[in-house]
């Protein structure tokens, strides 16, 4: 029993568990502007009172989130199998990879809708355009450090090529890979967000700027608990898959 | 004008001192891409203008973008400089006190789970328009990559070290300064590199949603007044200026970090 007690208030639930008390109870006690901080008590009813819209919301930011997630893995995975056997493409495309990331592609939103569309796409580009690039990175120096001494022992045995990517590259990079897929998580809501402010009618991103237009302080929070829950939710999905699948753990 | 020049200088020397021929071929490559396919499907400029018309057009409004680009530059390194100090600090702090890192890290990843950007409305409520607004925000998205980072640096230290140092009579301060910190060098560089694009991109971000200057700001209103050229040359002079800043980094990481 006093083990128990002992882990559970070790426990990270009741550091929020604790936080969420101490909140209510500091607004109820020195009661600030809601301007400032609202009671979470607020929070929850206001989320409530317009949750129909915020589920339809919430969907529609998903989907944009994970499409372009996918969208990004893949292609980061592909460029950075590409750089990794080709020295050349490595030297040459790699640093506009680089520059690109230097480019502010939130500026680009208005743009990106002129190219693509008001549509799903626009906002799955502008997510995508900000996922690839970990993605690379981390596949590029997964696949990079491979062991030389098991790619001799394997290509002593005859593997050849495709073997070995598949036998032994890819495994030993996985764990590498991973850790940029869950940068790119983030990054792909961001993006997400962001693309649903250039003229979006659903969509978190579109409640947040309405909330913000209107001065709407606790819908503000309701949205930012609502974009903090689908990103603690995808990245908990995402670890959850990789404890899965990649059960071999390299030492990082 | 001036400061231009000789960004284009310092740029060209870091371009020749590396192996830089692939790299200059790509752009050239790349640059060809872009003016050929206006050239060829004559594409206008309100969807893609081409790169003479960009410049040129930087080039004539020079006053108004170093206006704005000096608004960010201060808000995003302000808060590049306060995030990192700020985040370094915690992170030794819960290094010290181990009990305070059991209740502060699952805080501090609940409220990185949520995407800086919608912190935005709500920072600018409580900070107001003015540049403060964006320090804060910059500093928070960059203070917990350097949290992160350097927590994990400073735990890198060999504890056969550590003891050795104990058993000498260093205190916990002493060995953290001596010891923690040159081992962490290397994390918490990464943090700092990490956050230079970042911080760039979320003063923009912030100055979007409201403020009275600063290169976003110029975005918003050209977008709106769908002066497109504009939008282009403030991208332009935002992306060189976070290049620069982060060849800077690279060149500050390589003279200083060197026991690596």
């Amino acid at each position: 029993m006093n083990a128990h007690l002992q882990r559970a208030l070790r426990s990270p639930a009741l550091a929020f568990v604790g936080l969420a008390l101490v909140w209510e109870l500091c607004v109820h006690a020195f009661a600030p502007s809601p301007r400032y901080l609202p009671a979470l008590s607020a929070i929850a009813q206001d989320a409530w009172s317009v949750w129909p819209q915020l589920a339809r919301g919430f969907g529609r930011t998903l989907l944009e989130t994970v499409l372009g997630f996918a969208m990004g893995a893949v292609f980061g995975c592909l460029c950075g199998t590409v750089f990794t056997y080709s020295r050349w493409m490595e030297r040459s495309v790699f640093p506009l990879f680089v520059v690109s990331q230097t480019v502010p592609v939130v500026a680009f939103g208005a743009l990106i809708v002129i190219w693509f569309g008001n549509s799903l796409l626009a906002k799955v580009m502008t997510a995508f355009f900000l996922t690839f690039f970990p993605v690379t990175v981390n596949t590029l120096r997964g696949l990079k450090s491979c062991d030389p001494q098991r790619i001799a022992l394997m290509r002593s045995f005859g593997a050849n090529r495709f073997v070995m990517f598949f036998k032994l590259a890819v495994p030993s990079a996985l764990p590498q890979i991973m850790v940029g897929l869950r940068v790119a998580i983030g990054l792909s809501l961001i993006g997400s967000v962001v693309g649903e402010w250039f003229g979006e009618t659903v969509g978190l991103g579109v409640m947040l700027m309405e909330a913000m237009n209107a001065d709407l302080v606790v819908r503000l929070w309701v949205v930012m608990f609502a974009c903090g829950l689908m990103g603690a939710l995808l990245y908990g999905l995402l670890t959850f898959v990789e404890r899965r699948l990649v059960w071999w753990r390299s030492e990082s | 004008m001036v400061a231009q020049r000789k960004l284009k200088a310092s740029m060209k020397q870091r371009l020749t001192a590396s192996p830089a021929v692939p790299v200059l071929l790509s752009i050239v490559v790349l640059l060809a891409v872009w003016e050929g396919a206006i050239l060829l499907f004559k594409i206008p400029p309100f969807v893609l203008p081409s790169l003479g018309a960009i410049v040129q057009h930087a080039f004539t409004d020079t006053a108004r973008l170093m206006a704005a680009l000096l608004a960010t530059l201060g808000e995003a390194l302000g808060g590049y400089a306060l995030g990192s100090v700020l985040g370094l600090l915690l992170a030794v702090a819960l290094l010290l006190a181990p009990p305070l890192e059991r209740i502060v890290m699952p805080l501090a990843v609940a409220v990185n789970a949520v995407p800086t950007v919608a912190y935005a409305p709500l920072f600018l409520i409580w900070f107001g328009l003015g540049a403060a607004s964006k320090i804060a925000l910059v500093a928070l998205a960059v203070g917990f990559t350097m949290l992160v980072n350097a927590l994990h640096g400073l735990k890198q230290a060999d504890l056969a070290a550590v003891n050795l140092m104990r058993s000498f009579g260093a205190g916990p301060m002493k060995i953290v300064w001596r010891l923690r910190l040159p081992v962490a060098m290397p994390s918490v560089v990464t943090a700092l590199r990490i956050g230079v694009p970042r911080s760039m991109i979320v003063a923009i971000v912030g100055e979007m949603l409201g403020a009275y200057a600063g290169l976003g700001r110029m975005i918003y209103e050209s977008t709106q007044q769908v002066d497109l050229l504009s939008v282009w040359s403030a991208v332009l002079v935002a992306s060189v200026a976070s290049m620069v800043f982060y060849g800077l980094l690279i060149w500050i990481d390589q003279k200083l970090v060197w026991w690596r």
